[in-house]
């Protein structure tokens, strides 16, 4: 079976190749290649010309066919705010500390202890707002306009997260979850991960240089930012790493597959991984 | 191929990717594409008028552009969306270049678009490259060329690239190539192999 048909049914319209290309069933090991000539011969070109022309046709417009099915994937806008997000993040933090440096250095008398410190940054954010000197107030401003909008995209983000991800959404929270299937490149992809790889998406320069060079494995990538992870004893980390990737591969497949949340599967990930923190530090005691 | 003092170019329209001019040529850089470097280590390695080309990897369409313009036709292959949107803004400039949105690990699925061609052209970041090449030969003439820009740490990244290289080399000798020369892209390219063969 050709592009343009075989028997009766031959025609080069792209709706029509379109449809008979989804029909089709290949079979290569008898495959044999189109020959342009075969089309002319059933008049449905004159000429290698028009070969080409027709197919062009068909295969744009299957192209484009597919490409707008691929951007209509439900989870194609979460990755694009979940990584806009992030890159806010760090606009904001160069911004406020060029900013900061920038102050200091026109007013001797003030403490550099400020400066690191992100609590000295948001009191120190509106001060420099109120301040006369024109172009370093107005980068104030905006800077802490800019800090409202990252919140707002922040809340959507988690809002957006529970509907596209809920299962993944329920056990690291919709910004985690997010920026893992964002740094995959998409949920189809982590649904098809086994939780060893989830576990250290993120961390790929160290699992690498483990692989190559054996140093330490990595405990956890982006699953660190979650707080059962970062809150674990650091003896158990690993463990509660290990175990919460496991779930999470369950949910994104979840997620992939079913598109709706678990209830009865979320409780009993959540107590699992729960009662492997209560067990473990009891085990130390 | 045709270069201006030594510089490799094409000819054709310009203004694909922000490319340099030579007068009506337009620059092929080795730098971004490796079919450029593949010629200026070896500049034996040709593009005669009138092939047909078969490209796997077709990504952005900056090399596809240069291939067709050199080319009769350029079947492209290429299976991520954004690319492939690419890709298809080059198309509608040269209407030599037909570009297939299709994953080249199942050539079944686009199968019925393809002729016989006389240069398969692979250059895609999959762990099965071998595979990947063999299965797309029976669109290969007997006599035609196969040149696969093997990326070693796509396959196997605990191995090293000369052990990827020896293992990609039998399998593919074993479905009926006959190797015609090896280059490593360097210094463009890191950790790439050239394999050029034909089949006989």
């Amino acid at each position: 079976m050709y592009w343009y048909g075989s028997g009766i049914n031959v025609s080069v319209d792209p709706t029509e190749v379109a449809a008979r290309l989804r029909e089709a069933k290949i079979d290569m090991t008898i495959y044999v290649p189109c020959d342009w000539k075969h089309a002319q011969q059933l008049g449905l070109v004159r000429n290698r010309q028009e070969y080409l022309q027709a197919i062009r046709q068909a295969t744009t417009y299957i192209a484009e066919e597919g490409i707008t099915a691929a951007s209509r994937e439900k989870d194609v806008e979460l990755l694009q705010m979940i990584r806009t997000l992030d890159e806010m993040d760090k606009a904001i933090n160069l911004l406020t500390e060029r900013l900061i440096d920038w102050y200091i250095s026109i007013t001797p008398s003030f403490s550099r202890k400020y400066r690191r410190s992100e609590t000295g940054a948001s009191r120190l954010l509106p001060m420099i707002g109120k301040m006369e000197k024109d172009p370093m107030k107005k980068i104030a401003m905006e800077i802490l306009s800019m800090s409202t909008t990252r919140t707002d995209l922040m809340k959507e983000v988690s809002r957006k997260a529970v509907v596209v991800i809920p299962n993944m959404s329920a056990l690291v929270g919709g910004l985690v979850a997010a920026r893992l299937v964002s740094r995959v490149g998409g949920l189809a992809v982590v649904a098809k991960m086994p939780g060893s790889s989830i576990q250290v998406i993120g961390a790929e320069g160290a699992l690498f240089s483990h692989i190559r060079t054996g140093t330490p494995s990595p405990k956890h990538g982006i699953m660190f930012q979650h707080r059962r992870v970062h809150n674990a004893p650091r003896e158990i980390r690993g463990a509660v790493a290990r175990a919460l990737a496991a779930k999470l591969a369950i949910a994104a497949r979840l997620d992939y597959y079913r598109g709706e949340i678990d209830p009865v599967f979320v409780d009993a990930a959540n107590v699992r991984i729960d009662g492997l923190m209560g067990m473990k530090t009891r085990e130390k005691k | 191929m045709i270069s201006v003092n030594g510089t490799l170019v094409s000819e054709g329209a310009g203004g694909v990717y922000g490319e340099r001019m030579i007068g009506k040529y337009r620059v092929w850089d080795p730098y971004r594409s490796k079919f450029a470097a593949l010629w200026y280590l070896d500049s034996s390695i040709d593009l005669p008028p009138g092939s047909v080309v078969l490209y796997l990897g077709a990504a952005n369409g900056t090399t596809v552009s240069h291939v067709a313009d050199y080319a009769e036709v350029v079947y492209a292959v290429e299976f991520a969306p954004h690319p492939m949107h690419d890709l298809l803004m080059v198309a509608k400039m040269r209407k030599n270049i037909v570009p297939i949105y299709g994953n080249a690990t199942q050539p079944q699925r686009y199968a019925p678009f393809l002729e016989t061609v006389d240069l398969v052209y692979q250059d895609v970041a999959q762990p099965n490259q071998a595979t990947i090449a063999i299965r797309h030969l029976p669109f290969l003439r007997s006599g035609g060329r196969l040149i696969l820009m093997l990326k070693t740490r796509s396959v196997d990244i605990r191995k090293s690239p000369e052990e990827v290289f020896t293992d990609t080399c039998m399998a593919l000798e074993e479905a009926g190539l006959s190797m015609v020369k090896v280059v490593w892209p360097l210094p463009h390219h890191v950790d790439h192999a050239a394999i050029v063969c034909d089949l006989v």
